[in-house]
């Protein structure tokens, strides 16, 4: 934390959100019919701060499902391109979940590197986030086996603990600290700072252990024959629900869409889990049935991430588990490939 | 700081019909932006992402050798659409090019070693790269034995021609061109690649052998080497995967835990082994 | 232990002695059926092949995913967990040949509707749903501190509200009594729809289309969606863009209903699979009328009707070619 915590009255929450409206674009969970979506908000009063999770992940804001990465005109013999020019204006990702913050830093360290996305970097470089910790898990969540939870404040810039009648709100960065401008804040009493703790204590206690094995690298590479895959992998419809609402899912296409001779090279999401993910030109591929595609996105995240990120692909954040239309779960997977079992 | 995605302009200054079934054509391209050509430096064995505008982007090996600079060629076989659409492109049309990417041939490892190339069909253009930089003046000395091996199904769909006619002449490179089927006026060898390979048994001591070629030809290949005595360490394949970003962002192109476009497409038989059995195939 | 039991209780019990005795009898390699699932009110389908694992199976009112979706192309002879709905796919897979009758045995179960756990979720509100017990006509909702009882009927998922079908239309074995069919479908559901002129229909879709987000969980949960390659794959041409642009997307939601017109059984699989409420039934519910009342035909009811829009009839009303 680079300054003492506050804490915020829960009846002063709209005037810090208009404050923030005045200057950027702000990112919050609303609802639309019975779900509760991240979304860019245009009134303080659609702000739900008592939801679970919102159904999709943020990261949509900083990687769009769909993205210009210029725009291309070619005629005879000569081509422009043109870039789209980054934007000046910031924007909050506010009242995010602390598995969706930490979900950004993997998407940080694969679109950043050496070969950094500009795209990806702009986005991130004028984006605050603003978490607000789980007072209640949910069972189908276990950020606690990936090694975040559920009142981490890794990846936050202000973290918000729910008091009952108000927040805490701990500043864990220069950018965080930048947005407590407006007179609305109180310096946080001893006790704020017990209550919090107390309520974190809880809610780390009320999660379900899930301890993932040591070394669960090394078994899910001496399983990777193992026809234990086929067996879990049996009733995956392969559609794109655990890719598009992961946190940390980041695969992409690119297309060229336009009329003719000019349009625009795009980026799209895409799914390792679709059939022609890694289908080649000439009809070959390398994984051809849902078993081998399923045992990648497995591998992809508790193997090769950890290897070469330094963190899996996986925040524990439960959608995948909720949303799969087959309730495909994630954790049985994990838990059954760990102590080498077949799903009997 | 260059944005990866976006390709820079190149115009194509020769189209050469490679095969007798005309499925294989090399384009030859310069730069548009010369500042451009004057900074690209590459390794044989590194790649580019070709944009045909408005069809899309491809991988193609490069079939040319930094040696030549100025100007970047590319083999292309016709399956697909971007391949499709660059076949049916004339003379001083203009294509997007994105790179150097992917790791190359490692130059300084094979420095003073000798050297083994084997590949076959389309396979072969990196391997023509990495040929024609050896056997340039202010390289081959640097190199020792250089053996190269390059078969296909017949004599009409060996790609350049003009090349290996050269090499042919040369003193300083043992050239052995096989085909599957012998056809008449046919000098060379008749037989598959892996059987000339352990005719010719070239020599496991101090050597590297670099195999390029469909999957096939590598399976029966591989264990030709281990009989002649390569160590895996000693064995490289260039591999091919479906790509898109080219810059191991996309998540496409993986074999196990290494991304073929960034941490490849150059890898030894001994990390091969080392990654999970996906790489095995 | 329940004082009396359940249908569901019932049903499970007959389900587990006749999947037990096709595979003791090697009568099927497979009996593809349903097991609790691993978070409160779900169920989820499961392949079984040991009759050891036989006690697997279940049957609850959470068992809402089409099991045919499993039968097309499969080598292996199955017995297929079939609602009404799912054996009227199973029609429809004969019919196409995408499996043949001789190597599917239905054990049929008539069924009482499905229940729609986001009807639970937004009953319960900030209330967390940890388990659902269904007691004939009462479904008990229990939470951690609260347990309530409400009517089952209340629940139900959309597509079982206007099923006229719920008892298998061809099973070879049924697992439990025949249900009441007495919905005569009054498509009301499409009443508002039918009335909206055409722009304001392009408006309510346009809505919709604007929540998709392109997972195809839709068309891979619907058993008559067994195409190799989906029109929105196909490169050479390219029909449909892959990106989440509203044109590409309405044009995928069309031609998918277009492509299921005559096919569809109305099952709901695809609109429980989206994560993100896209009301995909509409557009199937809407066609199911016309083929009704354009050429008087229903899917999936019998094995010996052809599917009118692979068919031609001299007689076949034509409005749109005749009378533009």
């Amino acid at each position: 934390m680079i300054s003492l915590p506050r804490t915020l009255k829960k009846d002063r929450l709209e005037r810090f959100l208009e404050r923030l409206l005045e200057e950027r674009d702000v990112f919050a969970p609303k609802r639309r019919d019975d779900l509760v979506m991240l979304e860019k908000i245009d009134s303080v009063s659609d702000v739900v701060m008592d939801y679970e999770n919102t159904k999709a992940s943020p990261k949509f804001v900083l990687f769009p499902q769909r993205e210009t990465l210029f725009g291309y005109r070619a005629g005879k013999g000569r081509v422009e391109m043109d870039v789209p020019p980054g934007k000046e204006k910031g924007q909050v990702l506010f009242g995010i979940r602390p598995c969706d913050a930490r979900g950004l830093l993997l998407l940080e360290k694969v679109f950043g590197g050496d070969c950094s996305d500009p795209y990806y970097a702009d986005k991130r470089a004028r984006t605050v986030v603003v978490s607000l910790g789980c007072v209640d898990p949910n069972p189908a969540c276990f950020c606690r086996a990936t090694g975040g939870g559920p009142c981490s404040s890794e990846g936050s810039d202000l973290f918000f603990m729910d008091l009952g009648d108000r927040y805490l709100i701990e500043v864990e960065s220069e950018k965080g600290a930048a947005l407590l401008e407006a007179p609305v804040f109180d310096d946080a009493d001893e006790e704020a700072l017990a209550l919090s703790a107390k309520i974190r204590n809880q809610a780390e206690a009320s999660m379900k252990p899930l301890v993932l094995k040591k070394d669960l690298k090394g078994q899910l590479e001496r399983l990777f024959d193992d026809p234990v895959w086929s067996d879990m992998a049996e009733t995956c419809l392969g559609c794109g629900i655990c890719t598009y609402l992961c946190p940390t899912c980041h695969c992409f296409d690119l297309c060229d869409e336009g009329a003719g001779l000019s349009g625009e090279r795009i980026r799209v999401w895409d799914s390792c889990q679709f059939p022609l993910f890694t289908q080649q030109a000439s009809g070959f591929n390398p994984r051809p049935t849902v078993k081998e595609r399923f045992r990648q996105r497995i591998m992809h995240k508790f193997s090769y991430l950890p290897e070469t990120q330094g963190m899996p692909g996986c925040v524990g954040c439960g959608r995948c588990v909720t949303e799969c239309p087959v309730n495909l779960d994630i954790r049985e997977v994990m838990i059954s490939l760990a102590e080498g079992n077949t799903r009997s | 700081m260059k944005n990866p995605y976006v390709p820079f302009p190149m115009r194509i200054e020769e189209i050469l019909v490679e095969t007798e079934d005309e499925t294989i054509k090399t384009f030859e391209l310069s730069f548009v932006d010369k500042e451009e050509g004057e900074r690209f430096a590459y390794t044989p064995g590194q790649f580019a992402e070709i944009s045909v505008f408005g069809k899309g982007e491809a991988p193609f090996g490069m079939a040319s050798t930094p040696t030549l600079p100025g100007r970047l060629a590319f083999s292309v076989s016709r399956i697909g659409v971007v391949t499709g659409a660059l076949h049916q492109m004339e003379r001083g049309e203009v294509v997007g090019v994105r790179g150097p990417l992917g790791n190359g041939y490692p130059l300084e490892t094979f420095k003073g070693r000798n050297l083994v190339l084997i590949g076959g069909g389309f396979g072969f253009s990196t391997l023509r790269s990495l040929t024609n930089f050896i056997l340039h003046e202010s390289n081959r000395g640097a190199y020792g034995n250089f053996t190269v091996i390059y078969g296909a199904r017949k004599p009409g769909l060996l790609l350049y021609k003009k090349d290996l006619e050269a090499w042919q002449e040369r003193g300083d490179v043992d050239l052995h061109l096989t085909v599957d089927q012998g056809e008449n006026g046919w000098q060379g060898h008749v037989g598959f690649v892996p059987d000339v390979t352990r005719s010719v048994a070239p020599a496991p001591k101090d050597a590297y052998a670099v195999v390029c070629g469909p999957p096939a030809m590598i399976h029966f290949t591989l264990p030709v080497l281990k009989e002649l005595g390569f160590g895996d360490g000693n064995i490289l394949l260039s591999l091919e995967m479906r790509m898109k970003c080219g810059i191991g962002k996309c998540g496409r192109c993986n074999v196990g835990s290494k991304y073929v476009c960034s941490d490849g497409p150059v890898f030894s038989q001994a990390e091969l082994l080392r990654l999970t059995a996906e790489a095995h195939g | 232990m329940r004082e009396m039991a359940t249908m569901e209780h019932l049903l499970t019990t007959e389900i587990r002695k006749t999947a037990r005795k096709l595979l003791r009898d090697k009568r099927v390699d497979v009996v593809i059926g349903f097991e609790p699932g691993s978070v409160p009110l779900r169920s989820r389908p499961c392949f079984v092949r040991k009759e050891e694992d036989v006690d697997r199976l279940v049957w609850d009112g959470f068992c809402e995913n089409s099991v045919a979706r499993y039968a097309a192309k499969r080598k292996e002879r199955m017995a297929l967990v079939a609602k009404g709905c799912d054996s009227r796919a199973v029609v429809e897979l004969i019919k196409e040949k995408q499996v043949s009758r001789d190597q599917v045995i239905i054990i049929g179960v008539p069924c009482s509707g499905m229940i729609d756990r986001s009807r639970i979720e937004a009953w319960a509100g900030p209330r967390r749903v940890l388990q659902a017990e269904e007691k004939e006509d009462l479904l008990i909702l229990k939470g951690s501190d609260f347990e309530e009882a409400v009517p089952r009927s209340d629940f139900l998922c959309d597509s079982c509200r206007t099923c006229t079908h719920p008892n298998p239309v061809l099973a070879d074995f049924l697992a439990g009594e025949r249900v009441a069919e007495e919905n005569q479908d009054l498509f009301s559901d499409l009443e508002a729809f039918d009335a909206m002129k055409p722009e304001e229909r392009w408006t309510y879709l346009s809505g919709e289309m604007n929540k998709c987000i392109r997972c195809y969980a839709c068309r891979n949960a619907c058993p008559l969606c067994y195409c190799p390659e989906c029109f929105v794959d196909a490169t050479q041409p390219q029909w449909v863009g892959k990106s989440t642009d509203p044109s590409d997307t309405m044009i995928f939601h069309l031609m998918r209903a277009y492509h299921l017109a005559g096919r569809c059984v109305a099952c709901g699989a695809c609109e429980r699979a989206c994560p993100v409420g896209v009301d995909i039934r509409k557009l199937n519910r809407k066609l199911l009328k016309d083929v009704k009342d354009l050429y008087g035909y229903e899917a999936g009811l019998s094995l010996d009707e052809v599917c009118p829009l692979a068919t031609f009839r001299p007689d076949d009303l034509e409005p749109f070619i005749l009378n533009p």
